[in-house]
């Protein structure tokens, strides 16, 4: 029983296994006889092609394991590859250049003076501690505050004097991976505000943005460009070369971003307090709120997140396909929610995690690997792509034995419920704590 | 004074200020024509729609005494339609139309008629003979002259050989066909030439086309010449095999759209091979328009002529639009 159980609990690494190996069996032949499925170039391709997608999906997995989505990623993607197209190919004042380097300099303020607080806060506790006192930098607000703040400005200062001295010629690589980011993670925060402050349904909120992050865009593209070219052989695709190259040789580097984001915010979840509070704002945030979780910093946080990573990809974009172009994002916030679900995140938030979604990404990307070198009809693509999402999550959620057992003995599998399906199906006349709570709310 | 009455006593002044204070370059400063042509543009998201608008209003600047008010349907069938029936409200006295689709559409143009407006269909047609007019350019013609074109490039008619892999506009839209048909018409009397992909779709889109391109490379020792439905996914398919080290393998290269700022700067560039017009119909529609509102017939279709654009006449192009 105990090996089922651990089949059971890895069955997403074991269908990742199997694709594997459908696609290795099928996989047509080179002429000297070598598989292309598993040779390491298709493999690395196909790893560059999901990089874009995973990475939208990570910031995803934050906010859904919160009990949000975020809609407008698509769009906020298709707002940065504007912007980064723009900064790149422009020269001088740009509609891009005069939202952008605003935003990444209050954002490196702000993130410089966050960090400062927090060393700050470290060396304050650690000599508190020792000397017996309060470990709370709240007594002082000469440390607390005016010394990181301080320090924020100065980077500011000196990050707002780099770019602007950038502005009259085209932007470096660098000033375009600071200032695309930054904007969307502006519009990241937007989200963010309004759902906390606002208390808004995140849904209505990143709707709201979805539709207004594609206007923004068309405005900073300008009314008639619906494409930003980035043509081969300017500078600014030269430049660009790095960013859709291999890193020495064996990882696509939009790959190298995207893994590097799974293993930070994976680490970030399992690891640190902010992981165990989204776990647990995700799972209920009533209780999360009376255990006094700050939930408002926490969502906020996801959301702030998702919004840089969907710029980020914006970039990856840009660079791998030499234009930005306000609608680059279309159905991509799906495909994301898509990934995210294959990957065992329920949507209702609070169960799942960031190495399910890899997977997930994973599966996506392959399937469609191995479709298109079978050479399959792309409206049959899309046929089977439904059909895999819908089959790879009845397998994930453990509903398709049940499905097929209460189909075939419907009456032995009401007999015989077993504990656990008792707790997460409730049964329609247990007393639960939600109903009592109903009750105690009716009696006050 | 309450908080909650000054915020509505000041809403209601700033709204009626606003009445007064239009900002100058909006609707009421343009009313000084004679005539006011309406035009619904189904979206604006592609390049070539967007052509398409500068060229109808660069030719709207030529006839002082039209008004063209342009709407953008936004890519959805139903914005379309209420950007029509607004239109007819205002009662133009033409209405340009470039439906989004043709079923959805055929409803608002009837009664546009009905109305005694006279329509003007361009690029993609609608379900009824009740139009006064449609321009359009010939997709089949084109993909017959793309298709001749590659005959030409793989060793000239009987003779001609090589893999070709084609890249499928939207798979559900009839221009894909057209230019499918047509380039087939003369690339499979052909024996020598071999299809390398099943019906595989880029949806008209760069990157789709790379990714669709990437993997052929991939699956294909040997390819000889790429044919995009559009330029965009030439281009793609173009970066893909410069990506993979192997453009110089590929030399030919085909598109079909011919953008001065797309198309066209890929030719000259010597990126894309050849690029074949397929001219926006917006600067004849608002003559043809005008010449109706002089009391002139109209014939019931125009067909826009194609050309073929290559190296050698694609600075020349790039010239007359100030892009060199």
């Amino acid at each position: 029983m105990k090996v089922l159980r651990l089949l059971s609990r890895t069955k997403l690494y074991w269908g990742l296994l199997l694709i594997c190996l459908i696609g290795g069996l099928t996989s047509p032949h080179t002429s000297s006889g070598s598989n292309i499925f598993l040779s390491y170039a298709n493999l690395t391709d196909v790893l560059r092609q999901v990089s874009i997608t995973g990475l939208v999906a990570t910031g995803m997995t934050m906010v859904i394991l919160l009990g949000g989505i975020d809609l407008s990623v698509g769009s906020v993607m298709g707002f940065s590859t504007v912007i980064c197209a723009m900064l790149l190919t422009k020269p001088g004042l740009t509609a891009a250049s005069a939202m952008g380097v605003p935003a990444a300099t209050i954002v490196s303020g702000v993130a410089t003076a966050l960090l400062a607080r927090f060393i700050f806060r470290g060396l304050a506790r650690g000599r508190d501690i020792g000397a017996g006192r309060r470990p709370d930098i709240a007594v002082s607000p000469w440390r607390s505050l005016w010394i990181p703040a301080l320090l924020g400005v100065l980077c500011a200062t000196a990050v707002a004097w780099w770019t602007t001295g950038q502005v009259p010629t085209k932007f470096g690589v660098l000033g375009v991976l600071l200032v695309a980011p930054c904007l969307a993670l502006v519009l990241g925060a937007i989200n963010g505000l309004l759902i906390v402050a606002g208390r808004l349904q995140p849904f209505i909120v990143t709707l709201a943005m979805m539709v207004s992050a594609l206007g923004v865009a068309r405005l900073t593209a300008g009314q008639d460009n619906a494409v930003v070219p980035v043509y081969t052989g300017t500078n600014a695709t030269e430049a660009f070369e790095m960013l859709r190259s291999m890193l020495w040789g064996v990882l696509p580097v939009p790959s190298v971003f995207f893994l590097a984001a799974i293993i930070l915010f994976g680490a970030i979840m399992r690891f640190t307090t902010f992981g165990r509070y989204a776990y647990a704002i995700g799972g209920n945030v009533e209780a999360a709120k009376l255990s006094g979780i700050k939930v408002a910093q926490v969502q906020l946080t996801a959301y702030l997140l998702s919004g840089l990573l969907a710029g980020i990809a914006g970039v990856l974009f840009v660079a791998q396909y030499r234009q930005g172009k306000p609608d680059a994002g279309a159905g991509l916030e799906l495909d994301a929610i898509a990934a995210v679900v294959i990957g065992g995140t329920s949507l209702m938030g609070g169960r799942g995690g960031l190495a399910g979604t890899f997977v997930g990404v994973l599966i996506f990307g392959l399937l469609s690997d191995i479709l298109q070198l079978q050479n399959i009809d792309s409206n049959v693509q899309l046929l089977m792509k439904g059909l895999i999402i819908v089959g790879t999550v009845l397998v994930q959620e453990q509903n398709l034995g049940q499905l097929i057992g209460r189909w075939r003995f419907s009456r032995s599998v009401e007999a015989q419920v077993d504990p656990k399906t008792a707790e997460t199906h409730r049964l329609p006349n247990a007393p639960t704590a939600d109903f009592a709570r109903e009750d105690l709310d009716e009696a006050s | 004074m309450k908080r909650r009455e000054f915020l509505k006593l000041s809403t209601t002044i700033a709204g009626a200020a606003m009445t007064v204070y239009v900002p100058a370059g909006w609707s009421p400063a343009r009313t000084a024509g004679k005539w006011k042509v309406g035009f619904s543009q189904c979206t604006t998201l592609e390049p070539w729609r967007v052509q398409f608008n500068k060229d109808i209003q660069a030719e709207a600047k030529n006839h002082p005494d039209v008004d063209l008010v342009i709407t953008d349907g936004q890519d959805k069938t139903e914005k379309q339609v209420a950007d029509c029936d607004n239109l007819i409200v205002q009662q133009v006295n033409v209405l340009l139309i470039s439906p989004k689709e043709s079923a959805g559409l055929t409803g608002v143009v009837e009664k546009a008629i009905d109305a005694k407006i006279p329509v003007i269909v361009l690029d993609r047609n609608v379900d009824t003979k009740r139009i006064t007019q449609f321009i359009g350019g010939d997709n089949v013609a084109i993909g017959k002259a793309a298709g001749e074109h590659a005959v030409k490039l793989l060793g000239g008619p009987g003779k001609a050989a090589g893999n070709v892999v084609e890249i499928w506009g939207g798979m559900g839209t009839q221009p894909a066909h057209d230019r499918h048909d047509g380039f087939h018409a003369f690339t499979d009397k052909e024996p020598g030439i071999k299809y390398l992909l099943n019906n595989q779709s880029g949806d008209w889109k760069q990157d789709k086309a790379y990714n669709i391109m990437t993997t052929a490379l991939r699956n294909n020792e040997k390819i000889d010449l790429v044919y995009g439905h559009n330029d965009p996914m030439a281009y793609g398919a173009y970066l893909a095999a410069k990506d993979a080290g192997r453009d110089k393998d590929i030399k030919f290269i085909l598109g079909i759209d011919g953008l001065p700022n797309e198309g066209v700067t890929w030719v000259s560039k010597g990126q894309l091979t050849a690029t074949f017009l397929y001219a926006t119909p917006g600067a004849e529609g608002l003559r043809q328009a005008v010449k109706l509102l002089k009391g002139e017939k109209l014939e019931p279709v125009i067909t826009l002529p194609t050309m073929l654009i290559t190296k050698e006449n694609a600075p020349d192009i790039l010239k007359k639009n100030g892009l060199l």
